[in-house]
């Protein structure tokens, strides 16, 4: 009795299989294999209802059209649109006493970024990303007149290798592997060069890890003589760590101490926000960064974060009176930078509900940071300024936010001379609808 | 007129001959001594048949049916959904004949003193998860594991059935044969592989059974040997002419006899 009732199962289940056979070919073997040992179909009947299935799947499914390569393991499609109102003011610092001059913008804007993540076997990775415009530190596309299309750039292309769960190299542009802030780092830089990590697990769920990166900066004409003609490398190194204050406990703390310095080289024409563009000279960064996160402190799915960062540059005194060529006696050589910042969310940021608020405090000093990688809307991308950054999110769908932020700053050493510093105030409103898929 | 007659006959003639040929292509596991003995056999009771037997790997015969360049394909794994849509698009209806069985057996230098092995010891060893033996109740020793080269169908069909379809360890030693694989086994007293059943008689070496089950016809048949495969004839529909003929003998109790002869395990 128990048997035939298991036959009749297997028979109904073989023809739900033959019925919806696109949504079943891909998983039905085992199914089929049960089948052929239950006794229910033969072999030969088993073959041929494989191939069905495979016919169906191959002509009634998108999937079944697709031919990907066996080596991958995972093939992930992603990206967003962001449509963006912006609207700021710079007033730069005046040094002959004219006219204060306040520029103001205001526009529309979109940014579109599609990205593709393959994972390979034996560890390999590799992946590639496209985005609206060119410079480095941003991927907005101003909406312009005449209805006109736009560019589209290769902003990430890399191939990465992680032969057991300590060790990972990366080799090609990427996305930044370094714990930071946007006081240092823009998030929409993605750093070019070889990448080494290594990662030790420490108890039960704590870690420590050492990251450094050769970052290729500028490719100059080995035919010219001196700083000139070698091209400009960055070498980041950071090591991190990541504690949990209980396994089943969602607060944590990070610390990152972190040296990065430049070889003697000169940059030019570079497209990002403030760029700087000379001898790569004197640029020695100390830098600490870290959080305390408190997980839910004022109920569930609540996280208080408190975060910093903080960069030294230990040949600051060299950059700003020898390269920046500034005068000793009027100007500080600005060596620090700090940020301080506190954040309050509810849930991780995924979901229709959840929301974030963000407010931090920054100084900025002169020679503290590598312009050519900082924020471009903070002061817009200048240093010497001193200043803060509000950033308010919701989330209207699983996949789509709403993002308000405003940034104010106000210089800190006034009548600065030299361009990457000179701006006596700004701010910047940035109202954005984001969709990811 | 007597001129054209002529040549029309001539023409005839050819075409019957041209007929007569079938051109089989694919898997070596099939090509390399079954399907030519099961050809000298039907040969000798037909003999207006000859035969073009091309045994360079399952691919290479799925690919024949689809481009129509041979009547029978020879395969020891399954058609890729990608090859029956390829199929598809050429109008061409994939029609996969069960000929036979390939058990793959694990062996063992016959002086190891393990006398039995898990699917999953055997999953965790080929992956390099267990590196010695004494993780599987032998004595120390580092493992040394042979396989089939990354060409074969076998390297990949191993894979599927023992190895939930994770990486071979990277220590693994890749060899041209089963022969081989028997070979390096027998002088190895660490040394593990898989072999088609008609190589296990190998000295100096043993098979160990897996989860209490050694391969045989009737384990194969049963299914209860874990590690047995199908071995297919594909045809674009259901074979007809000389093809439908010689496939009609492979599968009979006469060719049969031949499967059984030559060391697979046959389908009654």
């Amino acid at each position: 009795m128990k048997s035939r009732f298991t036959t009749k199962c297997l028979a109904i289940i073989a023809g739900l299989c033959l019925s919806t056979g696109a949504l079943l070919a891909q998983d039905s073997g085992p199914l089929i294999d049960l089948l052929v040992k239950k006794g229910v179909v033969t072999d030969q009947e088993a073959e041929d209802l494989r191939v069905e299935l495979q016919k169906d799947f191959a002509v009634n499914s998108s999937a079944g059209k697709l031919n990907l390569s066996s080596s991958l393991v995972e093939f992930k499609l992603s990206g967003d649109l962001r449509m963006r109102y912006e609207a700021n003011s710079q007033t730069p610092e005046l040094v002959t006493g004219g006219a204060a001059v306040s520029n103001e913008t205001s526009r529309q804007r979109y940014r579109f970024r599609f990205n593709g993540d393959m994972i390979l076997q034996k560890g390999w990775t590799a992946g590639f990303a496209l985005e609206t415009a060119q410079a480095s530190d941003s991927g907005n596309q101003t909406f312009t007149g005449g209805a006109d299309d736009y560019g589209i750039f290769l902003t990430r292309a890399y191939v990465g290798w992680q032969p057991n769960l300590n060790w990972s190299f990366v080799l090609g542009k990427q996305k930044n592997p370094f714990y930071t802030t946007d006081m240092r780092w823009d998030g929409d830089i993605n750093p070019q060069g070889a990448f080494q990590g290594y990662k030790a697990f420490i108890g039960s769920k704590d870690t420590f890890e050492v990251r450094a990166m050769q970052h290729v900066m500028f490719d100059n004409n080995e035919q010219l003589v001196g700083p000139a003609g070698r091209d400009a490398w960055m070498f980041e190194n950071q090591a991190v760590y990541t504690h949990w204050f209980a396994p089943d406990n969602l607060s944590s703390a990070i610390f990152a101490l972190g040296y990065t310095a430049y070889g003697q080289s000169t940059m030019t024409g570079l497209l990002n926000s403030a760029a700087f563009s000379g001898v790569t000279r004197a640029q020695n960064y100390g830098t600490l960064s870290g959080e305390l996160n408190f997980a839910n402190l004022y109920g569930p799915g609540t996280a208080v974060k408190l975060y910093w960062d903080g960069s030294y540059n230990f040949t600051g005194d060299t950059r700003a009176y020898r390269v920046y060529n500034l005068n000793r006696s009027l100007f500080d050589a600005g060596e620090g930078a700090w940020l301080a910042g506190v954040g309050y969310s509810y849930g991780t940021g995924k979901v229709q509900g959840d929301y974030s608020a963000k407010l931090d405090y920054r100084e900025v000093g002169l020679t503290s940071i590598d312009p050519n990688a900082n924020d471009s809307d903070w002061g817009f991308g200048k240093t010497n300024q001193k200043g803060l950054k509000l950033a308010l999110s919701y989330n209207i769908t699983d996949f789509a936010n709403f993002n308000v932020t405003y940034f104010d700053t106000k210089v800190l050493q006034e009548k600065m001379t030299y361009s990457l510093g000179n701006l006596n105030r700004s701010s910047e409103l940035l109202v954005d609808l984001v969709v990811k898929f | 007129m007597k001129k054209t007659i002529l040549l029309l006959s001539a023409l005839a003639l050819v075409t019957t001959a041209s007929a007569q040929k079938l051109v089989i292509k694919g898997s070596d596991t099939l090509g390399a001594k079954l399907v030519p003995t099961l050809a000298e056999e039907y040969k000798a009771k037909h003999p207006g048949v000859s035969f073009e037997i091309a045994a360079e790997g399952s691919t290479t015969g799925l690919a024949a049916i689809i481009d129509g360049t041979a009547q029978i394909g020879m395969s020891s794994r399954r058609a890729k959904t990608t090859e029956v849509s390829a199929a598809q698009a050429k109008g061409v209806t994939m029609k996969p004949i069960i000929v036979c069985y390939d058990g793959m057996a694990v062996c063992l230098n016959d002086k190891s003193p393990v006398k039995g092995l898990t699917k999953r010891q055997v999953e965790q060893i080929f992956t390099g998860d267990i590196t010695d033996w004494s993780a599987v109740g032998g004595p120390a020793g580092k493992i040394s594991i042979y396989t089939r080269n990354t060409s074969s169908g076998t390297y990949s069909d191993w894979k599927d059935l023992a190895m939930k379809k994770r990486d071979y360890a990277g220590s693994s030693q890749k060899m041209a044969g089963n022969e081989q694989i028997a070979a390096e086994v027998a002088k190895n007293p660490n040394g593990i592989g898989y072999l088609g059943l008609a190589y296990i008689n190998a000295e100096g070496i043993k098979i160990v059974p897996i989860d209490g089950v050694l391969p045989n016809k009737e384990t194969v048949l049963s299914k209860k040997y874990p590690y047995a495969r199908p071995t297919f004839y594909y045809t674009n529909s259901e074979p007809t002419g000389e093809a439908a003929k010689f496939i009609d003998f492979s599968l009979s109790d006469e060719g049969q006899k031949i499967v059984e002869k030559v060391g697979f395990i046959t389908l009654r």
